[in-house]
């Protein structure tokens, strides 16, 4: 339990960096959600089931969902740009 | 492992900030800020811990065991629900930058260009770096 710990710390830090890093939002999707469940993991580690249990539910699935719903009605928009690139005419 | 929490925070917070002021893409933004909120959940987390101590559920242990913080566990599942409000509400302010200006760079929406036509009115220069938020418009 000594090692697991910090770890998990180390992890989560890592994860999260790894969601600012990733430029393009469509695969930062994926970076934030699996950052979530990093967390989860660590509030486990860290005897809080119950915020582990509510991380699972909402950093890991319901905010990566509304930032592709939000991903796919900016797409939709303009079928020709990206949002990712941000060019405009 | 007593300043391992505190260094995670500080450096989930630093690299959130460094990710919003180095953001390119408004919804890459708000991500960067889910991670400054992760921060906060880790900070108050380890604030409560304490070593060898159970979860607070005390329905197989007895009254009296040393058991973790309740009070931190509740300040962050309140923490994570306002998180994800406050994410759905910056994704839909971030949609309607894009439909009244037709991008989501914040470099972009400094005064530099005249103002398009395509359906806005505002666009003057008072509000023009702020893209007309929250301001109620009545459609025509």
């Amino acid at each position: 339990m000594s090692v697991v710990l910090p770890l998990l710390f180390l992890l989560s830090a890592a994860s999260g960096t790894l969601v600012v890093l990733v430029r393009e939002p469509r695969r930062q999707v994926f970076a934030l959600s699996a950052n979530g469940l990093v967390l989860a993991l660590l509030f486990t580690g860290l005897q809080a089931p119950d915020v582990a249990l509510s991380e699972i539910a909402v950093g890991t699935v319901a905010v990566p969902l509304i930032v592709l719903v939000a991903l796919g009605a900016v797409r939709t928009d303009r079928p020709g740009q990206d949002a990712g690139s941000g060019e405009n005419v | 492992m007593s300043l391992l929490p505190y260094a995670t925070a500080a450096w989930l917070l630093g690299i959130g900030l460094y990710g919003i002021v180095t953001s390119r893409n408004y919804i890459h933004l708000i991500g960067c800020l889910a991670v400054c909120q992760s921060a906060t959940y880790v900070l108050l987390l380890g604030i409560g811990y304490r070593r060898d101590a159970i979860a607070p559920i005390f329905y197989d242990h007895p009254p009296g065991t040393p058991a973790v913080d309740p009070v931190m566990q509740a300040l962050v599942l309140t923490d994570i629900v306002v998180g994800a409000t406050l994410t759905a509400l910056l994704l839909v302010l971030a949609l309607q930058v894009f439909k009244r200006r037709g991008t989501l760079d914040p470099q972009k929406l400094k005064p530099m260009h005249p103002p398009s036509n395509a359906g806005t009115r505002d666009a003057g220069p008072r509000e023009a770096g702020f893209a007309g938020e929250a301001r109620p418009e009545p459609q025509p």
